[in-house]
């Protein structure tokens, strides 16, 4: 529709998106062409969360998402998320209460907690917090220690 | 084979256009695309074209006439974020929280969500009881019609070949309404009953409709009829749930028995109209 490249930034890199097919999904284009495998693949239905990203600074499911709709918008993946201080942040309150075993729902945690802390500022809630995450599935840690990390970024977000 | 193409329009005639070209089927439309992109996936013979309505000026909603107009691409997250949505219609805010999860609610719109005719659908029913319209426009012109009418069955509404939902409008402020729903898993679940109760004051009476029923959700006339002005008494609501109890929509599918969403109908009815007026969800 317009004369020039389609373009997406990934991670602070423009992205063409001329070779990309309509019917592409942000996910594939993350993992697959750039090999960013951070952003994981759960349920491909937009229940598990797994494969959320940033775009524009928010949350968002990349399974669900079509790599050529988002042309103009800027992507964060679970790799360059950390040269955020908010992202960075995030992060270590994972680490630091190891709220993760298997990990493989860490990324799509981290992006949505990101996310729900940059849309809602400081005043932001534990329970507020914690209800942005209603979408993110994990089966190891049984919450509890992720419900840690989510306090332990609050506050220091403040 | 031929990669799909996605086209973008930048404008309501060039979208309508752009739906004319090619044989039947060969255009699926995006508005936050979540519906659609489950079903591409693997979907053979799929779509030619992806047409993107992220252009068009349909990402707003607009508090007027004592109502409130949605544009289609206007994301469930926007709606629930305005305080006024919670106070005039209650029954579509909570029924908005109830749709997936907070990431997916930034893409997914209510235009997506009736285009598509879910089954299962949580808007629905609450359009259904707060009297919604969808405004439709194609090549020969725009149309309203009410929500009830829309909805034809899973996956069918009255949309022609080549025509988009461009807006829903609510006619007026329902405060006095509520949705309720029961599922498995409270997140990221398809509700095995879905309930919407709204008092519309100036004729004085209610609306009940029913969701997660097969094959689309419907209204309870029947139930509804029970209800008497804007505190209706304790043995008019047992009445009403004992009506919607029998409504001939709930019956058995993979997702719950009819015994269970009988039972579970009769329990949702009360709470929902205690919930809408304001009273504790069950009595002491």
């Amino acid at each position: 529709m317009s004369a020039t490249a389609p373009i997406v930034t990934v991670n602070g890199r423009p992205v063409s998106l001329r070779e990309v097919p309509g019917d592409e999904r942000l996910l594939d284009t993350l993992r697959w062409r750039l090999g960013l495998r951070g952003t994981k693949e759960g349920c491909r239905s937009g229940e598990c969360g797994a494969c959320t990203v940033l775009v524009d600074g928010a949350a968002r499911l990349s399974c669900l998402s079509l790599s050529r709709d988002l042309e103009g918008t800027t992507v964060t993946t679970v790799e360059a998320v950390g040269d955020d201080p908010l992202g960075r942040t995030v992060q270590e309150a994972f680490a630091e209460e190891g709220a993760l075993q298997c990990g493989y729902c860490t990324p799509g945690f981290v992006m949505a907690l990101t996310g729900a802390l940059r849309e809602r500022g400081r005043s932001a809630t534990s329970a507020e917090l914690t209800a942005d995450l209603a979408g993110n599935l994990c089966r190891c840690t049984g919450y509890a220690s992720i419900v840690r990390a989510v306090e332990r970024a609050r506050s220091r977000s403040r | 084979m031929t990669p799909v193409e996605l086209v973008a329009p930048a404008t309501e005639t060039e979208a309508l256009e752009e739906l004319a070209r090619g044989p039947a089927g060969s255009r699926a439309i995006v508005a936050g695309g979540t519906d659609l992109l489950f079903d591409l996936q693997g979907a053979r013979p799929g779509p030619t074209h992806l047409v993107s309505l992220r252009r068009l000026p349909w990402r707003t909603h607009a508090w007027e006439a004592g109502g409130l107009r949605v544009g289609a691409t206007e994301p469930l997250r926007t709606l629930e974020a305005d305080p006024r949505l919670g106070q005039e219609l209650p029954a579509l805010a909570q029924a908005i929280a109830a749709v997936g999860s907070p990431a997916l609610r930034r893409q997914a719109t209510l235009g997506g969500n009736l285009g598509r005719s879910a089954p299962a659908s949580d808007l629905a029913p609450a359009l259904l009881a707060l009297d919604a319209e969808v405004e439709l426009v194609g090549r020969a012109g725009a149309r309203r019609m009410s929500v009830d009418r829309f909805l034809r069955s899973s996956r069918s509404t009255a949309l022609l070949a080549g025509e988009l939902v461009r807006s829903v409008r609510l006619p007026e402020a329902r405060p006095r309404s509520a949705y309720l729903w029961q599922r498995v898993r409270p997140a990221n679940d398809i509700s095995q009953i879905g309930l919407a109760v709204a008092f519309a004051p100036s004729p004085g009476l209610w609306r009940v409709a029913l969701g997660g029923v097969p094959p689309r959700p419907v209204l309870a006339p029947d139930a509804a009829r029970e209800l008497a002005g804007d505190r209706p008494a304790a043995r008019e609501i047992a009445s009403a749930a004992e009506r919607l109890a029998a409504h001939p929509a709930l019956v058995s599918d993979r997702r719950a028995t009819e015994e269970h969403r009988r039972r579970l109908a009769a329990v949702l009815c009360t709470r929902a109209i205690r919930t809408a007026v304001g009273e504790p969800r069950d009595p002491p």
